[in-house]
């Protein structure tokens, strides 16, 4: 059997030699049998060609169906007589597709009978077999994504490409991990300890996000996007990476990104009277019991110095001038609002307690949220909440900062029935549990889901996720985008939410001292679609994405953004909000005058006035 | 009116030397006509005549000198007056090694129509008093040498403006698009993004193509368009973000567009 097997590999030996070196390529690189596959399947237009070559000259169909036995024996002829090369060009349009498809067969069936445990020399050796084929597929993928221009943001499509496939358990092997745009417009969660390469991931995925979005606008589909990061973190760190998102945002299309509170203001004064009431007692520090007393008295005072007859506060200092018991019996007494004048007359002598505590409060929260500003003013806003350093005042400005931009969104220009006008809103919040006291993180994610916002919620562990394992769970069974798993000590919560898959184990007899037979049994279970040994071993910049039952390993394709400023200019004294000030320049910008001379002039001279609406319109 | 495509083609042309073996000395009105033809694909006869100052009649009787001296051919290719472009001897004559051909027929609106901008911007005072030249696309296009990418976008022109004019925009090179009829959105973006982001000239080694930080080759890109693409590019140019400043919009001349065009658009 074995002589006969080995002599028809020789005398087939150009279709062996194919399959062997496809094999072992195969084996090296991580792929899948499909790939040889489609390799021998492109080989098609090759046959073709040779086929109709033959038939031409021949002019016999008979001739033609026999060729490839008449090119065997040529091969043979020409190898006995030492032209070894005619031989190959003989042989080669029938044995690269034959060889082709006959290493792919033997790697599939190599694949399964380790994905069995049914092969090797011993039961261990299909562990071996998976952590090599690991290793190759890791090389494989680290070498695709080096590759310039080999894995770009978006696709042709407007899918977005997150970096090259390692591996895929559920979902289609492909090259490239690619998520259609819709994902990206849904609720995400990112998982990753430090130095995982979460960070990285963000920025590519805030980046597409701000390019589909673009592309969404420009299409006339939806209105512009609008990406708002809280980083709850602070410090230096929440710099530096602002400023890196600066830079890529800015490479994407975004024209300007604020960075809060350090270079742009955002004006708490623009909320709804019955808004800024709620958001204002909120800010407030409050006990419950016997303290809710004091609370009531705190909304009545707030709710008369918003509700004067004036009209609402604009600044700070505005609405401190009003919290004094003459003020506001002096704004009621203009008659028809005696009841609003008996209640302050009446709550006067806790009206300066009042007032004591917003000065405190505001004292904290800098002028950050004292305008002028609004989330209209550019593309992108970075916010850095202090949630290490200081967590109560980071709780605070939390809080005031979503109500921001859900007030923001309610209001914003369009119709909110007609979706290509309204804005495209992601809102990523990374370790908001640090700052979730005053608004839950569950709220938050109710309150975005309700307003069309996708919400990205990013987080060191599990537990960093929210602050009770009910909240997790809600997050993490609600990410209808997919969740993105980098490297985390506790995979297990987020890995039960994917799923599990069935696959075949087989068992082994022993015969000996680190013997086995080929004999044994072969059971069907469970496990899960992503290995929690693996999510726990991920190196950086690699990460799971875990989604409708599958999960795809992907190697993370770090984008790059454009050098920083080589020198920081301070800003002047006059600087306010960031949409008074020039944008700063890209590497687009780079090498061209701050200010392009005007040419309108010569322009209309040569082709008349500039194109308007109206002049489109009206044609010419 | 003087013509600048080419200014080395121009002196040896317009000296009225002899560039090859066994041709004819042209005179200045001949070698104006004939160098812009050449770098134009073609031209129709009202548009020579315009180009040259001379009346429709007189243009007909120019190019059957030309035709007769074997330099160029004509033919009524479409609606309006008749095409002409230069033959191989044309093109030898004026030192310029291009592919002999006539206007392709799906060509011919936009051939006209950039024919017709540079006519425009030619007739400019502003153009003349800072010498600016021209580059045509054919020009781009066989400086590439085939070598065009699938990817790649060949502006309709390229206009330079040289140092010492006495313009704020002097030292500039503008990107020309004709645009007739409209492309998608996404399309006509991702162009002004190639456009105003490449830092080489065309022709130059791919890897300086776009180096970052250095200038950009096109100062500003200037979109001419019809009234049925100009939404379109309008669109197009308010998702560029920052680099939309550089983009400007206009209609392009009346004259810009073929009779039977000009016809259809007055009936709509």
């Amino acid at each position: 059997m074995t002589v006969a097997a080995g002599m028809t590999l020789l005398a087939a030996l150009p279709v062996t030699l194919v399959a062997v070196v496809s094999f072992a390529i195969a084996w090296r690189r991580g792929w899948q049998p499909g790939r040889l596959y489609r390799g021998a399947a492109w080989c098609l237009p090759m046959i073709a060609v040779w086929l109709a070559a033959i038939a031409i000259t021949s002019r016999s169909l008979m001739l033609t169906a026999e060729s490839p036995y008449l090119a065997w024996l040529g091969m043979w002829r020409h190898g006995v007589a030492g032209a070894y090369l005619a031989a190959a060009v003989l042989i080669a349009p029938a044995a690269i597709p034959a060889g082709l498809l006959a290493g792919g067969f033997a790697w599939s069936l190599r694949i399964s009978s380790m994905a069995t445990r049914a092969g090797g020399r011993s039961p261990g050796s299909a562990i071996a077999f998976d952590q090599r084929q690991w290793r190759h597929q890791v090389r494989s993928a680290t070498a695709r994504i080096a590759a310039p221009g080999s894995v770009p943001l978006l696709t042709a499509h407007g899918d977005f490409v997150a970096g090259a496939v390692i591996r895929a358990v559920g979902h289609p092997a492909r090259l490239l991990t690619r998520l259609p745009a819709e994902r990206l417009r849904s609720h995400q969660l990112v998982l990753g300890g430090t130095g995982t390469g979460k960070t990285t991931l963000l920025l590519r995925l805030w980046a597409a996000f701000m390019a589909i979005g673009l592309r969404r606008h420009a299409a006339g589909i939806a209105g512009p996007p609008l990406v708002v990061v809280l980083d709850c973190k602070g410090g230096a760190d929440a710099r530096r990476i602002a400023d890196r998102s600066r830079r890529i945002l800015r490479e994407s299309g975004a024209r300007n990104v604020a960075v809060w509170p350090d270079e742009a203001r955002l004006s708490l004064w623009a909320l709804p009277p019955k808004q800024l009431i709620s958001t204002l007692v909120d800010l407030i520090e409050h006990g419950t019991g016997g303290a809710a007393y004091y609370t009531d008295v705190m909304e009545a005072v707030v709710a008369l110095a918003i509700n004067a007859p004036c009209g609402p506060p604009t600044s700070t200092a505005d609405f401190l001038t009003r919290l004094d018991p003459g003020w506001l019996c002096l704004a009621y007494s203009a008659g028809g609002l005696d009841d609003q004048l008996a209640l302050a007359r009446s709550a006067g002598r806790q009206v300066p307690d009042v007032a004591l505590r917003f000065r405190t409060l505001f004292r904290r929260l800098g002028p950050g949220l004292d305008g002028p500003g609004s989330f209209a003013d550019a593309d992108a806003w970075y916010c850095i909440l202090e949630g290490t350093a200081e967590v109560t005042v980071a709780e605070a400005q939390a809080r005031a900062l979503v109500d921001l931009l859900a007030s923001y969104i309610g209001s914003a220009p369009g119709s909110p029935h007609d979706p290509a006008s309204r804005r495209q809103v992601l809102l990523a919040v990374d370790e908001f549990s640090a700052v979730s006291r005053r608004l839950p993180i569950w709220q938050l994610f109710e309150r975005a889901r309700s307003l069309g916002l996708a919400v990205q919620v990013s987080a060191q562990s599990w537990h960093g996720l929210a602050r009770t394992d009910d909240e997790r769970y809600r997050l993490a069974a609600t990410a209808e985008g997919g969740i993105w798993l980098l490297r985390t000590p506790h995979p297990e919560p987020v890995i039960a939410l994917a799923g599990q898959r069935a696959v075949v184990d087989s068992t082994r007899q022993l015969t000996g001292w680190l013997r086995w037979r080929r004999a044994g049994t072969s059971r069907v279970h469970d496990t899960h679609v992503a290995d929690p040994a693996l999510i726990r071993g991920l190196d950086v910049g690699q990460s799971a994405y875990i989604y409708r039952g599958g999960a795809t390993f992907t190697q993370v394709k770090r984008l790059v953004a454009g050098p920083p400023a080589l020198t920081q200019v301070p800003h002047p004294a006059g600087y306010e909000a960031l949409s008074d000030q020039p944008d700063e320049p890209t590497r687009a910008d780079v090498g061209r005058p701050a200010a392009l001379p005007d040419v309108s002039a010569f322009l209309t001279e040569a082709f008349g006035p500039p194109v308007s609406p109206a002049t489109r319109r009206g044609g010419r | 009116m003087t013509t600048s495509a080419d200014p080395a083609a121009c002196q040896t042309a317009q000296a009225g030397q002899t560039v090859h073996a066994g041709q004819t000395v042209h005179a200045g009105q001949d070698a104006a006509g004939l160098v812009f033809v050449a770098e134009m694909y073609g031209l129709q006869l009202d548009q020579l005549a315009f180009l040259l100052s001379i009346s429709t009649r007189q243009a007909g009787a120019l190019a059957s000198r030309w035709t007769n001296r074997k330099l160029a051919g004509t033919a009524r290719l479409g609606p309006g007056p008749r095409w002409v472009w230069l033959t191989r001897a044309g093109l030898q004559a004026c030192g310029v090694r291009y592919a002999p051909a006539p206007p392709a027929l799906s060509r011919l609106a936009h051939i006209r129509a950039v024919s017709e901008i540079r006519l425009a911007l030619e007739a400019a005072p502003g153009y003349q008093a800072a010498a600016a030249h021209w580059r045509s696309e054919r020009r781009l296009r066989a400086r590439l040498g085939g070598r065009l990418g699938a990817r790649d976008h060949l502006p309709d022109g390229e206009v330079h403006w040289p140092d010492a004019g006495p313009d704020a925009w002097a030292g500039e090179c503008w990107a020309i698009e004709a645009e007739l009829t409209p492309k998608t959105v996404s399309r006509t973006t991702a162009i002004m993004r190639e456009l105003l982001s490449r830092t080489g000239d065309y022709g130059c080694p791919a890897a300086e193509a776009r180096v970052p930080g250095l200038p950009p080759r096109h100062a500003r890109v200037i979109y001419l368009c019809s009234p049925a693409a100009a939404g379109t590019v309008q669109r197009a140019r308010g998702a560029l973000g920052s680099l939309a400043e550089r983009v400007e919009l206009r209609f392009l001349p009346d004259r810009a567009y073929l009779p039977a065009t000009s016809r259809a658009r007055t009936s709509e």
